[in-house]
């Protein structure tokens, strides 16, 4: 059941209707039993797995409470999350790596085994995370099956996330039978608008991208060019408008999921970029791989440095699944890391010291931070490095080898019309510039203070063109990690 | 060490390793205040801190902190 099918329009109806007509102290049973259903109807043995992680992280997490001893408290935490890293390798990564990071392996027919079950690097990350606060003693170990369980199971955030914090969620939920109908409004504004960026913005730039990035060597350097920009602001728009669905469904219900983009293609560097981009999964990396990593090689100087940002950039790739795009995706993504953090205070003094030079640092840092990141991403998007290197050598004029101009822009031959193109460039500039409005008080004010008819005329011009963009069968790029 | 004592020698640890002479301390400073306190430099500043003070910390005595203030209370608890 996806989130943009008939189904869940019916199934989010009766839920919402369920949910408020109930008492109070019964929302969070309901909203766990919507959940459940929900996950189930993806697939069943997944359930099984989900309820086997949940009553497992109950009870080590009160058990990893109750004991005293300092010793005791480490070996049980280590064993749980051990446990929990090893169902995130045998389901996502058992059989890819028995054919060493490549496809399915011969021979072997598809089973439920060789199938990760749906949302499990979300669910993982999130119970890994709730079991180390409560051992770091940052938080308590929930007494509530049914809070753990719904916080696992959340069917907003279980697809693609937003991977929201143990605690950030269970103060949340102590305030279900308290519900803001001001969030409600919100929630329903931001999944039109994750609808519309979904639909309108990233189905129809997947139309180039599958074009260009299907047989590279067809094209010229200046078409791969303009695909692998495409690709770019397709993921972008794909993934936050996946995140926006899932942050709006959870404010229906009452709980406010984290925020996932912050204008990363306007990041001044690469560090930056990995700020706001992704923001919940950099965040739990980064508090719970990259902090005590770096803390163990704190001792070897600018190596350990290397070292943890290396081990948590190939984390961030490989969490994507095991194939070497990924793995490359992440290493060349470490190497920017680690050549930006190194030389930052450099680069900072220099432009201290040359002070003209720093109007043009303000638009030359986003402009190259995005093209790094644009070329990271022909690896994140390609089937194999092979391909993705051949897509590389074929955007570079001299020394590609085709008998097409490298000049060349066909763009019937690149599956869009250069109207359509257009148009969708004004949509995404339209796209940032809400992203924009809607951090600043001014102009939120602004919208929710005109007139009614702008307002609505608004929303009801973003659902005709939705419904006049809508395909039969549509996927969420992230919704396969 | 007297909480003023370890505020002044922290200061001047944050002012090195961020490289802002100007730099003013108080225990509601988070890192949303410190231009450049992000998750790389914050290691760095662990260490310098390790290093000024004479003492050692764990990851998890660094986990709970969320302000200068909490940073303060943690190196009190660890000074001899």
């Amino acid at each position: 059941m996806s989130f943009l099918s008939a189904e869940f329009g019916i199934f989010l109806a009766l839920g919402l209707v369920a949910f408020y007509l109930s008492p109070s102290h019964w929302r969070p049973s309901v909203l766990l039993g919507m959940s459940y259903a929900f996950y189930s109807s993806w697939s069943l043995p997944g359930t099984v797995l989900l309820l086997s992680v949940t009553t497992g992280v109950y009870l080590a997490a009160r058990w990893i409470e109750g004991r005293s001893a300092e010793h005791s408290k480490f070996a049980l935490a280590t064993i749980a999350v051990a446990g929990l890293l090893l169902v995130l390798f045998v389901f996502k990564f058992g059989v890819s790596l028995a054919g060493i990071f490549s496809a399915r392996p011969e021979g072997i027919a598809p089973g439920i085994l060789l199938i990760a079950p749906l949302g499990l690097s979300y669910y993982l990350f999130k119970a890994i995370g709730y079991l180390l606060d409560v051992y770091w003693e940052t938080m308590p170990a929930q007494r509530s099956f049914v809070s753990l369980a719904l916080y696992l199971s959340f069917f907003p955030q279980i697809v693609s996330g937003p991977i929201q914090r143990a605690g950030d969620f269970f103060q949340q939920y102590r305030e279900l039978d308290k519900p803001d109908s001001d969030e409600f409004i919100v929630g329903l504004r931001r999944i039109l608008f994750g609808m519309f960026k979904k639909v309108v913005i990233a189905d129809r730039l997947g139309l180039l991208v599958a074009t260009t990035h299907s047989h590279p060597s067809g094209f010229s350097s200046l078409e791969l060019l303009t695909g692998a920009y495409c690709y770019s602001l397709q993921l972008y728009a794909d993934f936050s408008g996946i995140t926006d669905i899932a942050i709006g469904l959870g404010l229906l219900f009452g709980i406010r999921g984290p925020e996932n983009f912050d204008l990363p293609y306007f990041a001044s560097n690469i560090q930056v970029f990995w700020r706001r981009w992704h923001m919940s999964l950099t965040s739990w990396l980064t508090d719970y791989l990259f902090l005590p990593l770096r803390m163990s090689l704190r001792g070897l100087g600018t190596v350990g440095l290397s070292l943890a940002i290396m081990i948590n950039m190939l984390a961030i790739g490989l969490w994507h699944g095991p194939k070497w795009t990924y793995a490359a995706f992440g290493a060349i993504n470490g190497v920017f890391m680690i050549v930006s953090a190194l030389t930052l205070k450099a680069r900072n003094k220099f432009f201290q010291d040359h002070a003209p030079l720093a109007h043009i640092r303000t638009w030359a840092g986003p402009l190259l931070t995005f093209h790094l990141m644009v070329f990271t991403h022909i690896f994140f998007s390609a089937d194999s490095l092979r391909l993705a290197l051949t897509y590389v050598v074929s955007i570079l004029p001299a020394i590609r080898r085709t008998g097409i101009p490298a000049w060349r822009l066909n763009w019937p031959l690149m599956g869009i019309s250069v109207q359509t193109f257009l148009a969708l460039c004004a949509g995404l500039a339209a796209m940032e510039a809400i992203h924009w409005g809607a951090k600043q008080t001014y102009w939120r004010g602004r919208f929710i203070s005109a007139p009614r008819l702008l307002r609505w005329g608004l929303y009801y011009a973003s659902i005709l063109i939705l419904v006049l963009s809508i395909k039969t069968t549509m996927t969420f790029i992230y919704a396969q990690f | 060490m007297t909480k003023t004592d370890i505020q002044r020698q922290l200061t001047t640890v944050f002012r090195d390793v961020f490289d802002d002479p100007r730099l003013e301390l108080n225990d509601s400073t988070t890192a949303q205040d410190v231009e450049n306190w992000d998750s790389i430099t914050h290691v760095d500043l662990i260490g310098a801190v390790e290093k000024s003070f004479g003492i050692r910390f764990t990851v998890k005595d660094i986990r709970g902190l969320t302000n200068v203030g909490d940073f303060i209370r943690l190196i009190a608890s660890l000074v001899k």
